[in-house]
């Protein structure tokens, strides 16, 4: 069986997925509702699913002519995620879920675009300083438009909200893949060591840490903790994979351990978060705004759904009167949604599509022939996985919570899109990879 | 609260074709690292990364080199390397690893790029033959040239070698 026949097969899961998914809400909503007519309920539900299927079916052929030899299994493991995220935002607000499955549509095209339009992903290292200044850019933007929690996260368009640190994400990794490319050899051939620490030489980790260094300044400026923590991670990743040196990843942890530090003394905001990660049932803090609160409720939503879950559209959402069980549940809280409805076996799940998704992807990596794409495919895949785990480990009470969106998940075009992209370069190093080998 | 029957079944079979899914998939990815443990055991062809003698040591650590490096002990020992003396986008002393052999030019493919004016895309190549390293133009446009002299054809390098491609000049080195 070819690579592409597998993936077509590995397709048919998914959009089962999704008729299952969403015939169980219809059915939820109408015994809610008490009114008949379940046929038309089943024909909208299978539409539904066949919908999805003919969506992930026309990405596989844009797949198929121009990626012959790409891994069979990522984008399979995606729509399963796209799965998971329609069913839920459909469940939580089915306008919502009408939205996202624009936002999926425009991704796929975005999908489809990058895969048509750089059959050589490998321009990309041309304009490497441009692409990193573009991150920077996108990174400032939000500071002109007003900032929603306290935090500068994203940039309205007329009626559309974006948030640039989505794409800034994917630019970042692209600009220190290449950059590192270069000048891995000379990082390690002319370290010094000073205290028992190994230091790069600054000629050549200069550039590296203005742009890095300007994306965290301004990360912090805009109050994105979450994404910070992400591209914290993302450069020490690609930074131990570029230079294989123990030293460097612990180092950069230690600088770690000690600027959060330093932020904790400073920024009431940290402090807050903290306070409420080492104690999220304490009555005052559950009572104080910007408290527990969310985190509280997120634990007791995860706890009601047991082993098996409470099934479709069985978690209460509301309060009597109208309030919100869970704040933002489409977008940071989902994971809490998911686990509630489908249990520790369904939360499960979705983190072990997470950990194939990531696992192709290191193996893409390890693959991959020429230097960029090795630390292209690798970056990618670690912001990917520290994404899921910021955003996962946030809501489980792991680390303290700082909000990202659970790639593909949860509900948000920026978020979906940016995706796409990087899973698209995926399977463009993908392809490469696995034609020259 | 009423539980519906079907809805049950529904959620127990939306878990079921999940978990198998994942099943299907983790098997394969089984299969694939056992396949690349084979292949890792056979041995690959030219050393594409550029990781240097103390850089090849290590860089097991992450896995993501060794899969491509193919280091074995015969070559690690002789670890020949080519040191930029000066040419145009790369810092002199900048190590490149030869490895199983490696192709230089200005073109995508070439392992140790040239952004030199005068370098074909394929410019010339060295490749390992039992001990020794041979050096081979590529029908270049430009030529060659082993210290100083035009290259005619294959000739083995000898460590302090002078490698001269149009304003690229690198020094040949081995342990």
């Amino acid at each position: 069986m070819s690579a592409r026949t597998r993936e077509l097969f590995a397709l048919i899961p998914a959009s089962l997925l999704v008729t299952a998914g969403f015939l169980a809400i219809f059915l939820s909503q109408e015994s809610l509702k008490g009114v008949g007519g379940q046929d038309e309920l089943r024909d909208v539900s299978l539409t539904y699913g066949a919908i999805f299927l003919g969506l992930c079916f026309g990405a596989h052929l844009v797949i198929r002519f121009r990626l012959k030899h790409a891994d069979p299994y990522l984008f399979p493991l995606v729509a399963v995620l796209a799965c998971f995220g329609l069913v839920m935002i459909y469940r939580i607000d089915d306008e919502l879920a009408r939205q996202q499955a624009q936002w999926f549509v425009i991704g796929l095209g975005m999908f489809a675009a990058t895969i048509i339009g750089l059959p050589d992903y490998r321009v990309l290292e041309r304009y490497r300083y441009l692409i990193a200044l573009a991150g920077i850019v996108l990174l400032v933007l939000p500071r002109a438009f007003p900032p929603t929690n306290g935090a500068y996260l994203s940039v309205r368009l007329g009626s559309l909200s974006v948030q640039p640190a989505e794409f800034a994400k994917l630019a970042i990794v692209i600009f220190l893949a290449s950059y590192l490319r270069d000048t891995r050899q000379v990082l390690v051939l002319g370290a010094r060591r000073f205290l028992f620490v190994t230091l790069p030489p600054l000629k050549h980790f200069g550039p590296v840490l203005v742009i890095w260094g300007a994306a965290m300044v301004l990360l912090f400026f805009i109050q994105d903790l979450g994404s910070s923590v992400m591209f914290y991670g993302g450069f020490l990743a690609i930074l131990y994979v570029a230079t294989s040196r123990l030293s460097f990843p612990v180092i950069g942890l230690a600088l770690f351990a000690a600027g959060s530090y330093l932020l904790y003394q400073v920024r009431p905001t940290i402090e807050s978060r903290v306070a409420a990660w080492r104690d999220p049932f304490d009555p005052e803090l559950y009572e104080r705004v910007g408290g527990s609160y969310q985190l509280a409720q997120s634990l007791f939503a995860q706890a009601d759904g047991g082993v098996l879950g409470q099934g479709f559209g069985q978690s209460v959402l509301e309060l009597q009167g109208g309030k919100p069980v869970l704040p933002a549940p489409q977008t940071d809280f989902i994971y809490a949604v998911i686990v509630n409805e489908l249990g520790l076996a369904g939360g499960l799940a979705l983190l072990l599509v997470y950990l194939l998704v990531v696992q192709r992807g290191f193996k893409v990596a390890m693959l991959a022939r020429d230097s960029f794409s090795k630390l292209l495919a690798a970056g990618l895949t670690s912001v990917f996985a520290l994404q899921v785990f910021v955003i996962v480990g946030g809501v489980t009470k792991l680390i303290p919570l700082t909000g990202v969106t659970l790639p593909f998940v949860s509900y948000g075009g920026s978020s979906v899109m940016a995706n796409f992209i990087l899973l698209a370069l995926l399977l463009l190093v993908s392809d490469r990879a696995r034609r020259e080998a | 609260m009423a539980l519906d029957p079907i809805a049950v079944l529904l959620k127990f079979g939306f878990l079921a074709v999940l978990y198998l899914f994942l099943l299907w998939i983790a098997r394969s990815a089984m299969k694939d690292l056992r396949r690349a443990n084979d292949s890792r055991a056979v041995g690959r062809g030219a050393a594409a990364s550029l990781s240097d003698q103390r850089g090849a040591g290590v860089s097991e650590a992450t896995g993501l080199y060794s899969a491509t490096g193919g280091h074995r002990p015969d070559l690690d020992a002789l670890d020949p390397r080519l040191v930029v003396e000066r040419a145009p986008g790369h810092d002199s002393g900048m190590e490149y690893e030869v490895g199983e052999g490696a192709v230089l030019g200005r073109g995508d493919q070439a392992e140790i790029r040239l952004e030199d004016p005068f370098a074909s895309s394929r410019h010339a190549r060295l490749v390992r033959q039992g001990g020794a390293v041979v050096l081979e133009d590529m029908n270049s446009t430009n030529g060659t040239y082993l210290n100083e002299e035009l290259l005619s054809g294959p000739q083995p390098l000898h460590p302090g070698d002078r490698v001269r491609i149009g304003d690229s000049e690198f020094t040949y080195l081995e342990r």
